[in-house]
């Protein structure tokens, strides 16, 4: 897979074969029509080509323990917190005007100027983005990508999607994952000077960095769900969900007791758990 | 009039009692003691599980009570069987319960505290209804990084006050977990005994000493 990555656009052949993969390999099983409550969960679950999505998810995982996870438990446990930490920064900064972009994309003239303020500081006090002192004077930092903007202007994410090397996405998502990637200046300014191995380097310190930072949580999971594939399905969308609401927990609550109510029918607990989705 | 006003009692009653409901007195003192609720909690987690030298079946021991006494450990068991409870067999389902609390067990003792320790602050509360309240609270990590925003969603049982869901930074360990068990059993042709059998398997493997 990594062999048929044509190196100018890597994002877009990795989508190509993604594209192949599902439509050349086996979709779920839709349950009994006549089963309704089957065919809602089928239509919860929204994961139509999930056979496939499994086989990615594992050739994703065998990907990760040979090369990635190694080389980020090396980074995580070998070099020093202080090289960590400037190295998680600088690449926060670069991803700053993505963030701008689409900040303003969403409406968030507010998050827009504070993240326009925060790539100002940093790139200048902060020494090229090394030290984010911008988070230090109070001036947090929030994340925001092209998905999110689609779903800020109501596009719905669409069926679960395992990306390969990408992870878990959807429709949605994807686009958004190009998009930005499109629209990146860095990555504009390499690839018109003929420095992909600059966009190549970014983007495994990225993937090394995160999954140093994510590590713990991972295992986690991964160690105690019966079914990882399922726990993370769950997990992408519950988190994307947060991430689009900006965190605001109010915005998707349920009202107490009103919630999930058919699929807990008859299921009388005096305490019912709230779901939150 | 007499006669009238009598007929208007209820009424008034009702009013009353849908005022006191709705009083912020009322609300406020509930909050605090759902915060109050959640900082003992922590307080209990470090004084059981942060000593190192208590032997792993000893946390385990520790923290099934726990577990049992501030969560609403059966509420929670049914919402992840979601639809498949009422399937179940009756026997089936008093199985899935107590397998259901001794998988918890075993899959929190060695995280519990990194999510209700000695880093915890709460943030606010907010009440929902008379019965339920959900209080914000932020795990401060020294070595840097932002803390991470973990959410208790509370119901009250009598004078009891139960834990009904955590959320860790937007994702909720009971959507999770029925995601995870309705995936396991639609796997095994919708019978609540495949899962079981898997949950005991699993159970046994993380009885074992966590390696990390």
């Amino acid at each position: 897979m990594i062999a048929s990555v044509r190196r100018k656009q890597p994002s877009r052949a990795i989508l190509i074969v993604a594209a192949l993969l599902i439509l050349t390999a086996g979709c779920a099983t839709a349950p009994n029509p006549a089963d309704r409550e089957a065919t809602a969960e089928f239509a919860a679950v929204n994961d139509p080509a999930e056979p496939t999505n499994r086989a990615v998810f594992a050739v994703n995982r065998g990907l990760d323990s040979a090369i990635l996870k190694p080389l980020a438990t090396v980074y995580r446990d070998v070099l020093p917190k202080f090289f960590q930490d400037r190295m998680n920064d600088l690449l926060d900064n670069l991803r700053s005007p993505v963030i701008f972009v689409n900040d303003l994309l969403q409406g968030e003239i507010d998050r827009a100027i504070a993240t326009l303020a925060r790539f100002v500081v940093n790139s200048t006090f902060g020494l090229a983005g090394l030290n984010d002192i911008a988070t230090d004077i109070g001036m947090e930092g929030h994340d925001e990508d092209f998905g999110q903007t689609l779903a800020v202007w109501g596009v719905p994410d669409g069926p679960y999607v395992m990306l390969p090397l990408f992870g878990p996405s959807n429709p949605r998502d994807t686009v958004g994952l190009v998009v930005d990637f499109l629209v990146d200046p860095f990555n504009l300014w390499a690839g018109n000077t003929g420095r992909d191995y600059a966009i190549l380097s970014r983007a495994g310190a990225r993937g090394i960095d995160q999954r140093a930072i994510y590590m713990e949580a991972l295992d986690d999971i991964e160690r105690t769900s019966l079914d990882y594939y399922a726990s993370i399905r769950s997990l992408y969308r519950q988190r994307r969900a947060e991430e689009i609401r900006n965190g605001k927990p109010s915005a998707n609550m349920p009202a107490p007791g009103l919630s999930q109510a058919p699929a807990d029918r008859g299921a009388a607990t005096p305490d019912r758990v709230m779901p939150t989705q | 009039m007499l006669s009238r006003r009598s007929k208007l009692a209820p009424l008034g009653v009702f009013i009353a009692i849908a005022f006191l409901l709705a009083a912020p007195a009322g609300a406020n003192e509930f909050e605090q003691r759902t915060e109050k609720f959640i900082v003992s909690l922590a307080q209990q987690a470090i004084e059981s599980l942060a000593k190192r030298d208590v032997q792993r079946d000893e946390r385990i021991r520790r923290f099934r009570v726990m577990f049992n006494d501030h969560f609403a450990v059966h509420a929670i068991g049914r919402f992840v069987l979601g639809r498949h409870w009422q399937q179940a067999t009756d026997e089936e389902q008093a199985e899935y319960l107590v397998l259901f609390e001794d998988l918890m067990v075993v899959s929190y003792v060695d995280r519990f505290q990194k999510y209700a320790g000695e880093n915890l602050r709460v943030v606010k509360s907010r009440v929902e209804g008379d019965k339920t309240a959900t209080v914000f609270t932020e795990i401060v990590r020294p070595e840097a990084g932002q803390p991470i925003q973990v959410i208790w969603r509370i119901g009250a049982k009598g004078e009891a006050l139960k834990v009904l869901d955590v959320l860790i930074e937007g994702t909720s360990l009971s959507q999770t977990l029925r995601a995870d068990f309705g995936s396991i059993i639609s796997q095994r042709q919708g019978k609540v005994a495949g899962l079981i059998h898997e949950m005991r398997l699993k159970t046994a493997e993380l009885k074992l000493p966590a390696k990390n």
